[in-house]
Formats: structure tokens, C-alpha cells, sequence
């Protein structure tokens, strides 16, 4: 019997294809920028860079753990051996074209990531991890092909923009101004951290890509990129999904095609 | 109206190009350069009222200067759909606006007691005659006690008419020659005020029953609460019995009107479960079914299916987003700005009338689809909803106007269940085509809406054709507390308005309740139910006259 092959999502389309490229834990996403572990402290606004980690428990070796074959059979992540804090990213999408949207987020995160919690709304997504071990991930996001300095935000609160046009400068709206055009360098750089308090001095996150490149790059349909519908396989995908719901809660003995 | 979704300018267009300098299409504009809230009359109003408030009562109260740095971007006025009226998001805010108010105010103090009971009570237990004219003089007599008149004891405190003028009762029937020997002033005239066939269609429902619209004061139900109005009614009444019937205040038998004034009455809101913690009669209660029958604008524009639809789902997103979610349950001010989404400058509109002109073009018209070939209903919900999404996506204007995730969920999902609806007729048709769209437009955007929003849609095709009891209903009566509908905000309304699909394209005169359907078509009361839209936008304006109001108690 053949070991089961994972798939990640279907398609043939552009956007398809940039889904299971994310989702796919083997595959090593581009990294694009490389922003500075500090600054990415910085950004975040958790704690100072150099800072001791702050810890919520003793170091897990330290403790009297439970003879429990669960914790024999997981490894705790490194924030959780510690003793970390649970901290958050939050990064907000734009509709226009980013690289990457909240579900695929989750997503994303899911498949590529233990030791996570992650919520996903119509613009924003959260992830929340031990600190030592989301400072990891939030560079590795920060830096790899899944950012776009322009279409995406790094927010912890008053998130909204996603769905708003862009500026004249091609960047999503934010209401904080977090991050701001450079003129000169043509780069975006932060201001202010994720909840809007002012940073002691910008930080650059790099040259937004073109929108030709965008709309190779991105995961998400539209009907001025990629139309989900122009997929056949995508689309025959959602419809037998909920399909299959509809039969399975309503006449399960009626559903053949699985 | 309705064919403007063919022609080449969209129905939204009149209120994106007030909204915005930029072409619709324009995916760029300017930010952070229009002087920030002080943009909004309302705002640079509050600030000043709220600045006079804390110098008199010499601690801060609300400052437009705290917080989040508001208008930052262009601040948008909100076209009411399907009128030419333009207010400010905070005239939509259901504190603000006196008209929802009153919405609620006049579904809550509603409740409708049948008189055959009492009737057979006086006749054949207390061996007294009912006719035409007892009963003209007991409608006089309650409604003298209804807003708070003495009747039967001496010396006894009665309420201010100034405060009441709202209450009143007023009696119907399918029966026309009884209702031809009742006092003109205390009846709603199914003849005068529905079509024909929708009038032929009531008064074979309601039958012979003679039926009352019992309307408590709104001041009464707002010191209460909704549990209180049969109560408050069946108290009346039975003053009202003794009085007109001069029976003896003390006999065992004047407990059968109080008995069916309580118990054999329908109250708008059904009982909710105690973890609720909300007595009978209150807005999370409602059924659909009920709620579509409360709207009256298929009676007053019978060849506007779509407009009776839409204005369901306007008031809907008023009393069960702003009111019941936004208020009862959540708490806070946040739901208006997402409700406003349902009603306000004619997106919706744009894709229902749409939705309505692919089911007439390509499926013969309402009700032929058959239920029974699913494929076909499907291809039905992917069509509207796709063209739901493209709208968003090739009008970047429209896209920023509803800039929540949750906004344009519920509305490519409202369009395309109210297509299922209406295609078939059949609203649980319509309602599994809102979580095909649901689903659909999860994974075309890679989003949806917020949070706990999301958590019914993923399950919902599951449930949407279930009649097991704890498990199902039909789709008119599920309501606000159906399991799953509990909490989520901005699924209510859209619920509300495939209900009244399916009976609108079938030519139905009522989609769950001939009864409410009737009451709620009487102009006497203060919220005119076949002007949603209008009526709000009126709030808006501060133009709309609630009734409840204590100035007439109040010195200078």
C-alpha cells in the first residue's frame, strides 16, 4: 500500500500552486529582506532587544512533571522548555494583491509550525507562541516572500485597512502610520512598533515588489488577477465540499461520490 | 429600480462617487490629509457637546482627541438604499437613531390576543350576548385601559395620555361582515390595505377568529422589558371585560381573559433558554418567519419582490445586529458600523436586483428551479455569488465602503441565499446557498469575516436542510437563538431576508405568521415597517418622532 502523499490544495492556476508552495513544510520560501533580529524585537515591541526573556513558570527540567505519555511523546518547543511567554504577530493582508491572506496564514503556520496558536480574521491574523520561539518565526515571515513591505502591516491593534485602496505611494492604509514611504531610499520603513508607540528610530523593511510581481506571488484569486473560476479544480473543490456538508448533514445515505 | 442592475452604471454608483473624488475603479487615493475627525459634522458636534458635558460636571467625559486618530481617510457619508437620503455613520448608531428605536419599541409592545376565547366565556359560561355592538364598546373601553385609564376600581392613579398616545387596540378578521358591523376606528383593514390577492390569501388564513392588535406604551415595555407587554395587556383587558360586559371583578371566570391574554396570545419573541437570561418577547426570540412577516413592503410595492427583501434584511441588521447582538449580548457601540453594510448605499441592492434578473433570464423566473436537481441550484449560488465578489474586486470603491471582512461576507452571502430563495421558493434552498457563498468566498479570498464569525458558516451546510428538532427547523422558524445563530453577528439579518425570499417569489402574502402579517400593516403605528430604509434614514435625519418620550413629565 502506498504511504499517503500529502496534496495541500489543488489547481493548476497561479494562485494554486503559490497555496501549496506555502503550505508545504519542505519547501523553504525565499527570503527576500533580511531585517535584523533586533529590529524585528523592536518591531514586535515585546520586550527590548538584549532584554532577559520574561518567564511565566520555571524551566519545564526544573519542574515536577507528571508522568504523562503525552509530554514523553512531545518535545516542548524551546520557549516552553524555558518557561516564555506567550507573545503575538499580527499581520494584516492587503486584498490588493499581497502575497499571502489570513487563511492561508493559518494555514501556513499549521503546516509549518508547532507549538502555535493562531486565529484568522477578515484582515489581520494573530499567531501567538512561546517569545524566544515566535521571535524565530516572526523574522523568518518578516524576511521570506510571504511580506511585502507595502501590502503588508505588522499591527497589534486598529488593524483595518486591509480591504482600503492604496495610497499614492502603493501602500496599505493604516490609520497609525506605523510605517511610512522613504522617499529617497524608496523603501518603507516602521515608525512606530505593533501597537503604535513610536520607535526610537525607523527600521527599514525593504522595497515593495512590483505589482506584476505581486500578482505572480500572490495565493489570492481575484477577478483582475487569477479568477478562482478560471481553476476548474479549485472550484470543483469548494463546490463538492460543500456538497458533500450538504448530503453528510442531510442524507448521508445518499452521498455516492465520495 | 430593479432593472438598473442591467444597465452599465451599478446601482452603487450614485453613493461611491458621493463617497469619493476617485473613479470607483481607482485602486489608489490620498490618506492621513483630510483633517482627521474633525472631517464628520457629527464628530466636530459631539466633541463640542461632550467638551460643554465635562465642564459641567467637572471630570472628562468623551474626546474625539482620545484614542485611535479618527479620519484619516475620507470620512464617508451613507446613502440610505433605495432612497436619497445621506447620513453620517454615528446617525445610524442605534442610540443615536430614534426611528430603530422605535422599530423595536413597536415590534416589543405588539401582542396579538384573540377574542373568540373570551367571547366563549361571556357567552356560554357568564350567558351573556356578544355583538356587534358590545364589542365596539369594549374596544372603547380598552382602549381607555390599554394606555393606562381606571376602569373598574375608584381613586386610583392613572398614566399621563401625553406619555401613552401610542397605545391603542384595534381588532381584524378574515370574517367581512363581522368586521363590516366593528367601529371603522378600531379595525385594520385587510381590504384597504393589502392587495387583493394578498388579502384573499390573509383573510382565508385568519378566518373567522376576531383577532386583537394589542399596542402597549413604548414608555412601558422600555422600564420593563418585553416580558412585561402580555402581562401589561391581559391586565387591561380583563379591566376593560369587566367593564364593558359589567361583569363582577372577583369571579373565578374573568381568569380566562387574563389566562388567554397570557397564554393564548402570540408574542413576537418566542422564550429563549434561561442561560439567555432574557424574558419572552425579546428581540433574540424573533423568527425569521415572524420578523419577515412584520415587514410590509411587498403589501405597499407588491411588483418589488426585491425591495420587500431587502428592506427585511435592512431592519433586520437594525434589531438583531445593532439592538440584540451589538447590544443585549456583546455590549459596547461597535455593531452599527458593521451593520450599516445590509442597508446603506445600494451594494446589496446592486447584487440582489442582479441575482433577480439571472433567475428570471436564465431559470425562467421564481420558483421553477427545481429544488431536487442540486447541481443546478449550485450553479445558481456560484453564478450570483461570483459576480458578489467580482464587484468588490473591480470596484475598489465598493470594496473600501464595506472594508470589514464580515460586511461583504454577509452580503455576497445574503445576495446569493436570497437567490437559492427565490429561484426556488424554498428558503432552506436559500439558506444552503448562503453558506455555499460562505465558503466559496473563503476560499477565493483566502478570508472571510471575523473571528467567532466564520464558526457557523464552515458547518452550516450541514445543517441547512435538518427538520430534526435540536438540530433543525424549517428556515422561517429558526431565529436568533437556533443553535449556532446564537452569537455571531451579521448572519441574522440575512437569515431574516431568505425567508421573506421564498415567500415573495412565490406570491405568498406571509411567510410564517397571517396574524403578524396583518398587525403590522397598521398605520397607526409609530415605525412605518413598509419604509424600512426611509424610516431609519429619517432617524437619521432627526426627523423621525418616536413615541416613550418623558418631556411631558418633564418641567420646562
Amino acid at each position: 500500500m502506498t504511504a499517503y502523499k500529502r496534496q495541500f490544495y489543488p489547481g493548476a492556476s497561479s494562485p494554486a500552486k503559490n497555496r501549496r508552495k506555502v503550505m508545504d513544510p519542505k519547501v523553504k520560501l525565499k527570503k527576500l529582506r533580511d531585517v535584523s533580529m533586533d529590529d524585528v524585537v523592536r518591531i514586535m515591541g515585546h520586550r527590548n532587544p538584549g532584554e532577559d526573556y520574561k518567564s511565566i513558570h520555571p524551566p519545564i527540567e526544573e519542574g515536577k512533571e507528571p508522568n504523562c505519555p503525552i509530554r514523553k511523546l512531545v518535545e516542548p518547543i524551546e520557549g516552553a522548555k524555558k518557561g516564555d511567554r506567550i507573545r503575538y504577530i499580527q499581520f494584516t493582508d492587503s486584498v490588493y494583491f499581497a502575497p499571502i491572506s489570513p487563511y492561508q496564514r493559518a494555514w501556513m503556520y499549521l503546516s509549518r509550525y508547532r507549538g502555535i496558536d493562531t486565529g484568522t480574521l477578515s484582515g489581520r491574523q494573530i499567531i501567538e507562541v512561546r517569545e524566544r520561539d515566535l521571535e524565530k518565526l516572526a523574522k523568518e515571515m518578516i524576511d521570506n516572500e510571504t511580506f511585502d513591505p507595502a501590502l503588508t502591516g505588522i499591527r497589534g491593534a486598529t488593524v483595518h485597512g486591509h480591504a482600503c485602496r492604496l495610497d499614492e505611494n502603493g501602500l496599505m492604509f493604516d490609520a497609525w502610520q506605523r510605517y511610512i514611504w522613504d522617499k529617497n531610499k524608496k523603501e518603507v520603513v516602521y515608525v512606530k512598533d505593533q501597537v503604535a508607540v513610536p520607535l526610537d528610530r525607523k527600521i527599514s523593511v525593504g522595497k515593495p515588489a512590483s505589482m506584476a510581481d505581486l500578482k505572480k506571488r500572490t495565493t489570492i484569486f481575484r477577478a483582475d488577477g487569477v479568477d478562482m473560476r478560471d481553476d476548474k479544480e479549485v472550484t470543483a473543490y469548494g463546490l463538492r465540499i460543500h456538497k458533500l456538508r450538504t448530503f453528510g448533514g442531510y442524507q448521508p445515505f445518499n452521498v455516492k461520490d465520495v | 429600480m430593479h432593472m438598473a442592475a442591467k444597465q452599465k452604471d451599478k446601482l452603487f454608483m450614485d453613493a461611491v462617487k458621493k463617497k469619493f473624488k476617485e473613479d470607483p475603479t481607482d485602486m489608489e487615493t490620498k490618506y492621513y490629509c483630510y483633517g482627521g475627525w474633525k472631517q464628520s459634522k457629527s464628530k466636530v458636534e459631539f466633541q463640542k457637546s461632550a467638551m460643554a458635558i465635562a465642564k459641567k460636571r467637572g471630570f472628562p467625559m468623551m474626546n474625539e482627541d482620545i484614542g485611535i486618530p479618527l479620519g484619516q481617510r475620507a470620512w464617508m457619508p451613507y446613502q440610505m438604499s433605495h432612497t436619497d437620503i445621506y447620513v453620517e455613520a454615528d446617525d445610524l448608531h442605534c442610540v443615536n437613531n430614534t426611528a430603530i428605536q422605535q422599530a423595536w419599541d413597536d415590534i416589543r409592545r405588539t401582542v396579538l390576543v384573540g377574542l373568540d376565547s373570551p367571547h366563549g366565556t361571556i357567552e356560554k359560561r357568564l350567558g351573556k350576548e356578544v355583538t356587534p355592538e358590545t364589542i365596539n364598546a369594549y374596544l372603547e373601553a380598552v382602549n381607555h385601559t390599554m394606555p393606562g385609564g381606571a376602569i373598574v376600581q375608584e381613586h386610583m392613579a392613572e398614566v399621563n395620555p401625553a406619555l401613552v398616545w401610542d397605545s391603542y387596540v384595534k381588532v381584524y378578521s378574515g370574517d367581512d361582515e363581522l368586521i363590516d358591523e366593528i367601529d371603522k376606528r378600531f379595525v385594520i383593514d385587510i381590504n384597504k390595505l393589502f392587495p387583493k390577492a394578498q388579502a384573499d390569501q390573509l383573510k382565508k388564513a385568519i378566518g373567522k377568529t376576531l383577532m386583537q392588535a394589542v399596542r402597549v406604551p413604548t414608555i412601558v415595555g422600555r422600564l420593563m422589558d418585553g416580558a412585561t407587554v402580555s402581562r401589561h395587556a391581559a391586565m387591561q383587558i380583563s379591566m376593560a371585560f369587566i367593564s364593558s360586559y359589567k361583569l363582577a371583578a372577583g369571579e373565578a371566570a374573568i381568569a380566562d381573559f387574563a389566562y388567554s391574554a397570557k397564554h393564548q396570545s402570540i408574542n413576537m419573541g418566542t422564550m429563549m433558554p434561561a442561560r439567555r437570561a432574557r424574558g419572552p418577547n425579546e428581540p433574540g426570540g424573533i423568527p425569521f418567519g415572524f420578523f419577515a412577516d412584520m415587514i410590509q413592503s411587498d403589501r405597499v410595492y407588491p411588483d418589488d419582490p426585491g425591495r420587500a427583501v431587502l428592506e427585511t434584511v435592512g431592519l433586520g441588521a437594525a434589531i438583531f445586529d445593532q439592538v440584540y447582538l451589538g447590544g443585549y449580548m456583546s455590549g459596547g457601540v461597535g455593531f452599527t458600523q458593521y451593520a450599516t453594510a445590509t442597508y446603506t448605499d445600494n451594494i446589496l441592492e446592486d447584487y440582489v436586483y442582479h441575482a433577480i434578473d439571472v433567475i428570471k433570464d436564465k431559470y425562467g423566473g421564481f420558483c421553477k428551479l427545481d429544488p431536487t436537481k442540486y447541481d443546478e441550484l449550485m450553479k445558481l449560488g456560484d453564478d450570483v455569488n461570483a459576480y458578489a465578489l467580482e464587484m468588490y474586486e473591480r470596484y475598489p470603491a465598493i470594496m473600501e465602503t464595506h472594508f470589514g471582512g464580515s460586511q461583504r461576507a454577509t452580503v455576497a452571502a445574503a445576495t446569493t441565499g436570497i437567490a437559492g430563495s427565490m429561484a426556488t421558493g424554498i428558503a432552506d434552498c436559500g439558506l444552503n446557498m448562503w453558506y455555499l457563498s460562505m465558503l466559496q468566498h473563503k476560499e477565493r479570498t483566502g478570508r472571510l469575516g471575523f473571528y467567532g464569525y466564520d464558526l457557523q458558516d464552515q458547518c452550516g451546510s450541514a445543517n441547512s436542510f435538518s427538520y430534526r428538532s435540536d438540530e433543525g427547523l424549517p428556515a422561517e422558524l429558526r431565529g436568533p437563538n437556533y443553535p449556532n445563530y446564537a452569537m455571531n453577528v451579521g448572519h441574522l439579518s440575512g437569515y431574516s431576508g431568505i425567508a421573506k425570499a421564498s415567500h415573495v417569489a412565490r406570491g405568498d402574502a406571509f411567510t410564517a405568521n397571517p396574524y403578524i402579517r396583518v398587525a403590522f400593516a397598521d398605520p397607526s403605528l409609530v415605525f412605518d415597517f413598509a419604509n424600512i430604509t426611509k424610516e431609519i434614514g429619517r432617524g437619521g435625519l432627526r426627523e423621525f418622532v418616536p413615541a416613550g418620550e418623558r418631556t411631558a413629565v418633564i418641567k420646562g
